[in-house]
This record gives structure tokens, C-alpha cells and sequence, in this order.
């Protein structure tokens, strides 16, 4: 396989970074939510809104990459509709990955509680202490990261699919 | 006997008055204001106290006879979640069942030139009694007198937080505590 068919090592290696990142943080969310308030959960939500900063910070990066690189060719047995699908995806994965730790913040925010990344980099609170606001960003937080995991499901689905059906060796391409 | 309950409710109405006026609490309390920013995992976590009562009578030209009497319902706390506040209230923190307010009562105003004062005296919280002075900066906004400053609390001087809470990695020792008071003319 040629150079030019693979994503460069930064690309390969800010996607499995991120996706790492994005599945701890959902299941530390996951856990982190229905746990007593305790020092331990205090901590715990520290570390969970670090990671979603992380993922927002790397995820500029990403775009960066995207911006200044082309992404291989889809294999030209792909349809037209598949493509357009794929796409899609990509762009909604894209889309959510900035809007689940922007609106995180967004309720922590609202709750009062100010972010400060890795307990040096105080973020400015985006909107002001208001109840109301912050349950309502938190019920949104959830929805669109449940949504991000479903689309994370179908982009490994995808990969699945081409991998074992296809057999086009798509995933040679996120492979270092 | 007809005009006996008109007699009744004048009586109830001059009754009721005279007990207004009698609990006048000497601030006006959708003006003022209590709030306080704490730490929690390094980070700032504001909240605030949504019922007091102050008596506070305040002269400038005669410190020797003001008086103040802050008494916070600590019921009313305003924090990030229920949870929080649930929790603020139980046992470990302020315990609201067996202590509902927080108080402060002057013992002595002194002035430090210009708009500047000090008002020294003592705060019980959880039954505990600390002396505490109170820095006052006093200013007029629309013909209404307002007094305001803040000062540092820490609140393992009143076990606030106590047992596994009272570990200040993951809350912080020292509260700063914000008040705004819409005097009373």
C-alpha cells in the first residue's frame, strides 16, 4: 500500500488518543453520575471534566490536521451513497466531540462551579449560576453524548463491515 | 354587638402593624445580598443564601450606638446541585436540624476614614462562637445606602465539613464570603 492511501502518524495518532479518551470519559460519566456525593465523586467529576477538555483541546488539533491534509481515498468500490453516509458520520462525529465538552462545561458553569484544567488553567465560566440553565445543559450533555456513543458504535460497525465483508483493508488506513 | 368584629379586625390590623414593625428586619432583602465562593477540587464553586435577617442599625455619626444582628437561614443555601445542598445541610456540615442559623452580632463599629468602617463582634455557626470583624465599605446608589464587604471564613474553625469532608484537597479550608446589605433608611 502506498504512503498516500494511510492518514499520517499525527492523524493515526490524535484518532485512537481520542478515542480512547472520549470511551473512558463517557463511562467515568456514566458512573460518575448515579454516584453519592462523596470527595472521591468531587474527584472523580475533576478528572471527567479534565479528559473533556483534553479531547476539545486535541480535537482543535484534529482539525488543524484536516485542514492542512487530504484523508485517503475511499476504496472505489464504495457507492456513491455509502460515501455520502460515511461522511456524514465523520461530520457528526466532528460536530458532537465539540458540542458534548463545550456544553459540559456550559452546565458546570451554571451550577457554579468553575472549570480550572489540571487544576492550573482556570476556564472562564461561560454562562452565569442559574439552576434551571444547569439542568437543562446536563440533560443535553447526556442526550448528545449517548448520541456521540451511538455514532461511535456505527463508525466501528463500519470498520467492522469493511474489514470482514468488504475485505477492502479499509482499516489499514488508522493503522501505525 | 354589630360593630363588635368591624372593632376585631382593627384591632388584628393594628396588631398586625405594630408586630411589622416590630420585626422590621433594617435591610431591605431583595437588595442586599449574601454569597460566598468556596474551592472544591481546586476549582471556585459559588453559592449563596437566599433568607436573613439583619437588624442593623448603623449611624456613622454615632458608632457608639450602632448595632448589627445578621441572622443567616442557612436552610436557604443556593449551591450547584440538590445533591450539594442536601448535603450541606445534613450532619457533617452545617447540620440545619440542630442548628438553622448562622449569626453575627456586633460589638463594636469603628470608622477608618472616608466610606471605610469595621464592625467587630461575633459569629456562631454550629454553635460554635468566633470573633469576627467585618470590613464595611458604605455607599449610596440612588438614594439607597448600601454596606458591603467580604472576609474569609474557614470553615474548619466551626467543623464545617467534618470526617471525610474535612480533607481541603478536595474542599478547601477558607470560604470567602461576600455581603451586600440595602440599608434601611
Amino acid at each position: 500500500m502506498k504512503f498516500r492511501d494511510k492518514y499520517t502518524g499525527t492523524a493515526i495518532t490524535l484518532h485512537w488518543l481520542m478515542a480512547l479518551l472520549i470511551i473512558l470519559g463517557f463511562l467515568v460519566g456514566l458512573y460518575v453520575a448515579d454516584l453519592p456525593l462523596s470527595p472521591q465523586k468531587l474527584r472523580i467529576l475533576a478528572w471527567h471534566k479534565w479528559s473533556g477538555v483534553t479531547v476539545f483541546l486535541l480535537l482543535l488539533l484534529r482539525i488543524l490536521w484536516r485542514l492542512a491534509h487530504r484523508a485517503p481515498p475511499l476504496p472505489v468500490s464504495m457507492s456513491a451513497l455509502m460515501k455520502r453516509l460515511s461522511a456524514l458520520t465523520h461530520l457528526a462525529i466532528y460536530l458532537l466531540m465539540a458540542a458534548v465538552p463545550v456544553v459540559g462545561w456550559l452546565h458546570s458553569s451554571a451550577a457554579g462551579v468553575s472549570v480550572v484544567y489540571f487544576n492550573l488553567v482556570p476556564l472562564p465560566d461561560l454562562v452565569g449560576k442559574d439552576k434551571a440553565l444547569s439542568h437543562l445543559f446536563s440533560e443535553i450533555h447526556e442526550t448528545l453524548a449517548w448520541t456521540l456513543m451511538g455514532l461511535v458504535a456505527l463508525h466501528v460497525a463500519a470498520a467492522l463491515k469493511h474489514q470482514l465483508v468488504d475485505r477492502d483493508n479499509l482499516l489499514q488506513r488508522m493503522r501505525w | 354587638m354589630r360593630l363588635r368584629p368591624l372593632k376585631m379586625l382593627w384591632i388584628a390590623a393594628v396588631l398586625g402593624l405594630a408586630g411589622m414593625s416590630a420585626r422590621a428586619s433594617g435591610i431591605i432583602a431583595e437588595k442586599s445580598a449574601l454569597t460566598f465562593v468556596g474551592e472544591q477540587m481546586g476549582a471556585p464553586v459559588q453559592g449563596r443564601f437566599q433568607h436573613f435577617d439583619a437588624d442593623i442599625l448603623f449611624k456613622p455619626t454615632d458608632l457608639a450606638h450602632s448595632h448589627a444582628r445578621l441572622a443567616v437561614d442557612l436552610a436557604s443555601i443556593d449551591l450547584a446541585s440538590e445533591d450539594s445542598e442536601s448535603e450541606i445541610k445534613g450532619k457533617s456540615w452545617f447540620n440545619v436540624a440542630a442548628f438553622p442559623k448562622a449569626v453575627f452580632e456586633s460589638t463594636a463599629f469603628r470608622a477608618l476614614g472616608g466610606d471605610r468602617f469595621e464592625v467587630a463582634g461575633h459569629i456562631t455557626i454550629k454553635g460554635i462562637v468566633r470573633d469576627l470583624t467585618l470590613p464595611l465599605q458604605v455607599h449610596t446608589v440612588a438614594g439607597q445606602l448600601y454596606a458591603e464587604g467580604s472576609t474569609t471564613l474557614r470553615r474548619s474553625d466551626f467543623k464545617v465539613g467534618e470526617g471525610v469532608w474535612a480533607d481541603p484537597d478536595s474542599v478547601a479550608t477558607d470560604v470567602r464570603v461576600n455581603y451586600k446589605m440595602a440599608l434601611k433608611p
